[in-house]
Order: C-alpha cells, then sequence, then structure tokens
C-alpha cells in the first residue's frame, strides 16, 4: 500500500519482486528440510524450482503459501511482509496455488468451482449473501469454453477424469486471477498429449493475463522449456539459479541429481 | 456388472428414464420457492380443513420438529462436512431457557422463545471456537462430550430442576404449537435454500469437499464453520425452545436426548443430505414410521431405526433425494462429450475404470 510513497529506486525493485523470500529456513525436528533459501520472482517471468527427490521444494512451497510457518527468515508478497499470515490472508492478497495431487471440489458442479474462484469482494458479507451476477456466470463460460471443457458445467466435478480435473483446476486459478501462481509439478500424470495443451495454457495466462509462475517440476523437457529461470534445491540449500542453459550445464546441479555430494 | 442386473437397470431406465428424473429435480431446484409456498399453504391449511388438536396433529407437529432438527444438523453435518452428535445440546439450552424463563421469571412465551434461539447462537459461539479446530471422528467425539456434558449441568443445577427436570403447566394449546413448528420450520427452510444459491453456500460445500484447498483459495474456513454452526444452533434452540412447553415437561433426559440425536442423523441420511428437501422428507418418512411401530410394535422403533440406518449407509450412501440426483445426472457427462471433451486423455480415463 505504501509502496508508492517511497519513491526511491529499491521501491521499484521490490514492485518488480512479486515475490521474494530473504533466508527462509525450516526445521522438522532435527532435519533442515530449507536451509537458508532465497528466491526472487520478478512480474511477468516464469520461474522453474527443481531439485532431487527430498529437496525441500514443497516445503519452500508451503512456507511461502502460509501453510507451514518459517523458523527463520521473511517471505514478501508483493513488497509486503507476509511471513506471520495466516494461509488464507496470503491468498486472498494475490497468492494462488495447484497442488501436487490435482484437488476440486468433488461434491460440487464444475461451475460452482469456478464461482467459488473468483475473488473479487470474497470476504465481505453483503458479497456472501448474493447470488453470482450475470457477468460472473459468463466469465465461467468462457473460461470453461477455453480449457475445452463446456458443456461440463453442471457435472460434478468428481466425475471428471483426472486430466480434466486438472484443467478444471487450472480454471479456477484463471478465474481468480492470482498475481502470482505457485504450481507444484502440473505436468506430474498427465499424458504427452495434454503436456502440450498445458504448456499453451500456462504460456498464455503467463503472457495475456500478466500472471507470474512459480512452478516445481520434475519433467525436464517441460522445465527447460516454459521457464525463464530456475532455481536448484538439493538437501534444502539453493545450490544454483540461472536460464535454463545455464543450470543444464551447471556442474554442482549434475552432482546433486546423480547423487554426488 | 452381472446381466441380470444389467436387465433391472435396463427395466428401471424404461419405466423411470433418468432424463425425466433430471428435469423433474432441475424443475424442483428452479421451482423452490414456489414449492416452499404451496407446501406451506398446504400445511396452514390443514387445521382449518379440520385437523383438531389431538393425536394427530400432535404426530404432524412433531413431524415438523424433527424436520427442523435434521435440517439444522444438515447445515453443518451435510452442507459443511462436519457430522456432529452433539446438535440436541442446543435444543436442551434452548428447551430449559423457555422452561426457567416462563416458570421462575415469569416471562411472556414468545419472548422466552426467542431468547432461547439468542442463548443456543451464543452457546453455540462459545463451544464452536473449542470443536470446530477437530475434523472427522475428533469432532464427533467432541460434540458428543459437549452433549453429556450439558446433561450433567443440568442435572447439577438447582434452577434447572437438577434430575427431577421441571413441570411447565402453562402453556400455549396445541394448535398454537402447530403453527410456530411449522413458521420455523419454512424460515429455516427457507434460509438454508436461499443460501445454497449463494457464495457462503459454495464455500460451506467447499469446505466439506477440502477444507484445505478452501483454505489454500482465501477462505478463513473457521469463520464459515462457526457460522453454520451458530445457524444451526439457531434454529435448534428455538425447536428446544418451543418444546418444551410442547411437551410441558423437561429434564436433563428428554432435554439432552442422545438417542434423538441419532434419529435426526438417520432422517438428514435417509433424505439426503446437503440438500434442502432432503432431511424435510428423510424426518417426515423415518417419523411417520417411527409412529406406526410405536403403535403396533412397542419397542422395536429403536431396532427399526438402526436397521434403517446400516441399510440407508450400504445401500444409499447419497440418500432418497441424492440417489435420485446420481440417477438422473448418470448419463450426462457422456451426453455433452464427457471423455471426448477433453480427448487428450482418454487413455487414463480408460485405465482408471
Amino acid at each position: 500500500m505504501s509502496k508508492a510513497t517511497s519513491g526511491t529506486e529499491t521501491a521499484v525493485e521490490s514492485d518488480r519482486a512479486v515475490l521474494r523470500t530473504d533466508g527462509v529456513t525450516k526445521r522438522f525436528g532435527g532435519l533442515t528440510a530449507v536451509d537458508d533459501v532465497d528466491v526472487e520472482i520478478h512480474r511477468g517471468e516464469i520461474v522453474g524450482l527443481i531439485g532431487p527427490n527430498g529437496a525441500g521444494k514443497s516445503t519452500l512451497f508451503n512456507c511461502i503459501t502460509g501453510t507451514l510457518t518459517p523458523d527463520e527468515g521473511q517471505v514478501y508478497l508483493q513488497g509486503e511482509d507476509v511471513t506471520d499470515w495466516p494461509e488464507h490472508r496470503i491468498a486472498r492478497a494475490g497468492l494462488g496455488r495447484m497442488f501436487q495431487e490435482t484437488r476440486v471440489f468433488g461434491d460440487m458442479t464444475v461451475r460452482k468451482n469456478l464461482l467459488l474462484a473468483a475473488q473479487e469482494g470474497g470476504a465481505d458479507v453483503g458479497n456472501l449473501l448474493r447470488r453470482p451476477d450475470d457477468s460472473l456466470l459468463s466469465r465461467t463460460d468462457e473460461l470453461l469454453d477455453y480449457v475445452d471443457l463446456a458443456g461440463l458445467a453442471e457435472t460434478r466435478a468428481g466425475r471428471m477424469s483426472f486430466g480434466q480435473q486438472k484443467l478444471l483446476e487450472f480454471a479456477m486459478e484463471l478465474m481468480s486471477e492470482p498475481e502470482i501462481l505457485l504450481m507444484d509439478e502440473p505436468a506430474g500424470g498427465i499424458n504427452p498429449s495434454m503436456l502440450e495443451n498445458l504448456i499453451d495454457y500456462i504460456r498464455n495466462a503467463n503472457e495475456d493475463e500478466e500472471t507470474t509462475i512459480f512452478l516445481i517440476e520434475h519433467n525436464m523437457d517441460f522445465v527447460m522449456e516454459i521457464a525463464d529461470r530456475i532455481y536448484v534445491l538439493a538437501h534444502g540449500e539453493r545450490i544454483a539459479e540461472g536460464t535454463p542453459e545455464e543450470i543444464q550445464n551447471d556442474q554442482r546441479v549434475l552432482d546433486a541429481y546423480l547423487g554426488r555430494e | 456388472m452381472s446381466t441380470s442386473d444389467e436387465d433391472s437397470r435396463g427395466a428401471l431406465r424404461s419405466i423411470l428414464p433418468p432424463e425425466s428424473v433430471d428435469r423433474f429435480l432441475d424443475a424442483c431446484n428452479d421451482h423452490g420457492w414456489q414449492l416452499l409456498g404451496v407446501g406451506t399453504l398446504a400445511a396452514v391449511s390443514l387445521p382449518l380443513l379440520g385437523l383438531e388438536a389431538g393425536y394427530f396433529m400432535t404426530v404432524i407437529t412433531e413431524m415438523f420438529l424433527f424436520a427442523i432438527l435434521a435440517l439444522s444438523w444438515d447445515i453443518v453435518g451435510g452442507q459443511t462436512g462436519y457430522p456432529s452428535f452433539g446438535n440436541m445440546a442446543f435444543f436442551g439450552i434452548g428447551a430449559y431457557t423457555t422452561a426457567i424463563l416462563t416458570k421462575d421469571f415469569a416471562l411472556a412465551f414468545p419472548v422466552a422463545f426467542l431468547l432461547a434461539g439468542l442463548v443456543a447462537l451464543v452457546s453455540a459461539a462459545v463451544i464452536g471456537v473449542v470443536v470446530l479446530r477437530l475434523r472427522g471422528h475428533y469432532f464427533a467425539i467432541a460434540t458428543l462430550g459437549v452433549l453429556l456434558a450439558a446433561q450433567q449441568v443440568s442435572r447439577n443445577l438447582d434452577i434447572t430442576g437438577g434430575a427431577s427436570g421441571k413441570i411447565l403447566l402453562q402453556t400455549p394449546s396445541g394448535e398454537a404449537f402447530y403453527y410456530l413448528f411449522l413458521a420455523v420450520l419454512i424460515v429455516e427452510m427457507g434460509v438454508v435454500y436461499y443460501l445454497s444459491s449463494t457464495r457462503f453456500g459454495f464455500v460451506l460445500n467447499a469446505i466439506r469437499d477440502d477444507e484445505e484447498k478452501a483454505t489454500a483459495m482465501g477462505f478463513n474456513t473457521t469463520y464459515y464453520k462457526t457460522a453454520a454452526w451458530m445457524l444451526a444452533a439457531l434454529f435448534t434452540g428455538f425447536a428446544g425452545g418451543a418444546y418444551s412447553l410442547f411437551n410441558t415437561f423437561i429434564d436433563p433426559q428428554t432435554a439432552y436426548n442422545g438417542a434423538w440425536n441419532v434419529e435426526l442423523i438417520a432422517m438428514a441420511l435417509l433424505g439426503g443430505s446437503g440438500t434442502v428437501a432432503g432431511p424435510v422428507i428423510g424426518a417426515f418418512g423415518l417419523h411417520t414410521i417411527i409412529e406406526i411401530v410405536e403403535s403396533y410394535a412397542v419397542g422395536w422403533q429403536l431396532v427399526l431405526l438402526g436397521g434403517a440406518v446400516i441399510v440407508t449407509v450400504i445401500g444409499f450412501p447419497n440418500g432418497l433425494v441424492g440417489t435420485l440426483r446420481e440417477y438422473a445426472s448418470e448419463m450426462e457427462y457422456y451426453k455433452h462429450g464427457g471423455m471426448a471433451a477433453a480427448n487428450a486423455d482418454d487413455a487414463e480415463v480408460s485405465s482408471d475404470e
């Protein structure tokens, strides 16, 4: 809110950083799952987060979204310190999240899933007690058309196939128009031809809707193709950062993936 | 699977085509207010058409009462996915509120009745903060604990008349109670029906389906759960507040009746939880059956209740309304392209089957 008032270069710089973590550390008992990690995601970027299993990628995501509170360090969303905010408030402030396992509201219709995702005025009581207006309804139709689920609006979301649910979850994120979208393995478990579609959808969301995207991915072809920049985690530490080309040629990254210390 | 099963399903489809069931349910859904109006009119005119105070009026009044309780349970148990075994606590709180206020403080019944709802509402806010942190089985057990504790409190206090309870002699007429319970039920049905098409109702359903996801989408679920719990307590409190005088007697056993709590859950499940009509239909149907069994086979009503719950949970987990709805929409997914709608993932779908 106050970022416009301090007209220095640092303010401009932090404005560009939609998301920034500063020395985030998370321990579980004796295990340091995330160790002093700094990341900075700028507006309009698609940034990948890779690393071997157990590297702390999902834990870092959980610290950012507020599901977990970091033991040390700060998380800034659009320049604001959100480290101690509850999860729902961080989400409300413009952070969207897609889970590793697809999660939609299975006993609700596809349309209700989408209506729920719309963020505008979501928290005020008057809005809660009103029926969704026509502009929201037509927006749901548009989005369903876009992800090829038109005609399934009144179907129970749980009846659809896994791939369709994944598309619905993605459409829900488009509906909520987050400033930044965290995706945990979007390509996990979907077949190659749908992967092509997904890449298009993510690119379009990034270009047309100006959604900044931060994604965890194990599929290297996918992440190398889509990401502008990549962070690499291993044993909770950030071991590398750079463009896909730089990462592919980084010896530490190769070592980490091959299991060498 | 088996051919005979296929045949019987085919026969069922030709007698009762899913499409017409679908159309019927849609029509009901679209004309909810009109249906509610017609139902109200019918119920209001019964006494005018000659239903006199007596056995039948009492039975119908009790049907309204149980419908209120089942629908209240369903706001939290069905719509929000938090099955409570302690709803009767708010019934007891309401019942004792009117009993004490009318007898010991000589307050007029209408005032005491309104206060009963209010006291239940406030109690729910306090209790909700504690128990709504729990989920699933833990929540169920905790709410049962609330019920038992509330019962014990009323046993120990002087103002509640201890274990021997309170006898209430100055009560309105049977007809007044008929209209009072009816009014509470109609208002509650209207409120739940309206809420189910608002964002608030969507959030409750979202909490039922996946609370963590709802939180990640920016909903403070504690706030919504507590609101739903308070709404349920308000109507349960009204029902209890009217019941003590309707029954002319209240004691810890009747006010905080655990068996009733099971009964109203059975009603909601039988009828179809998560809907407006389901719990009401379940309450009307089950109460009628229980009354018949009570008249002709005294002592077997609880056995019947247990049997009905088992059959429902195994055979029709979605209840009457839910089963119909599922049946109606069974073809819809395929009709609208189903798999073809996202043709790329055909492979997974077939491996799922």
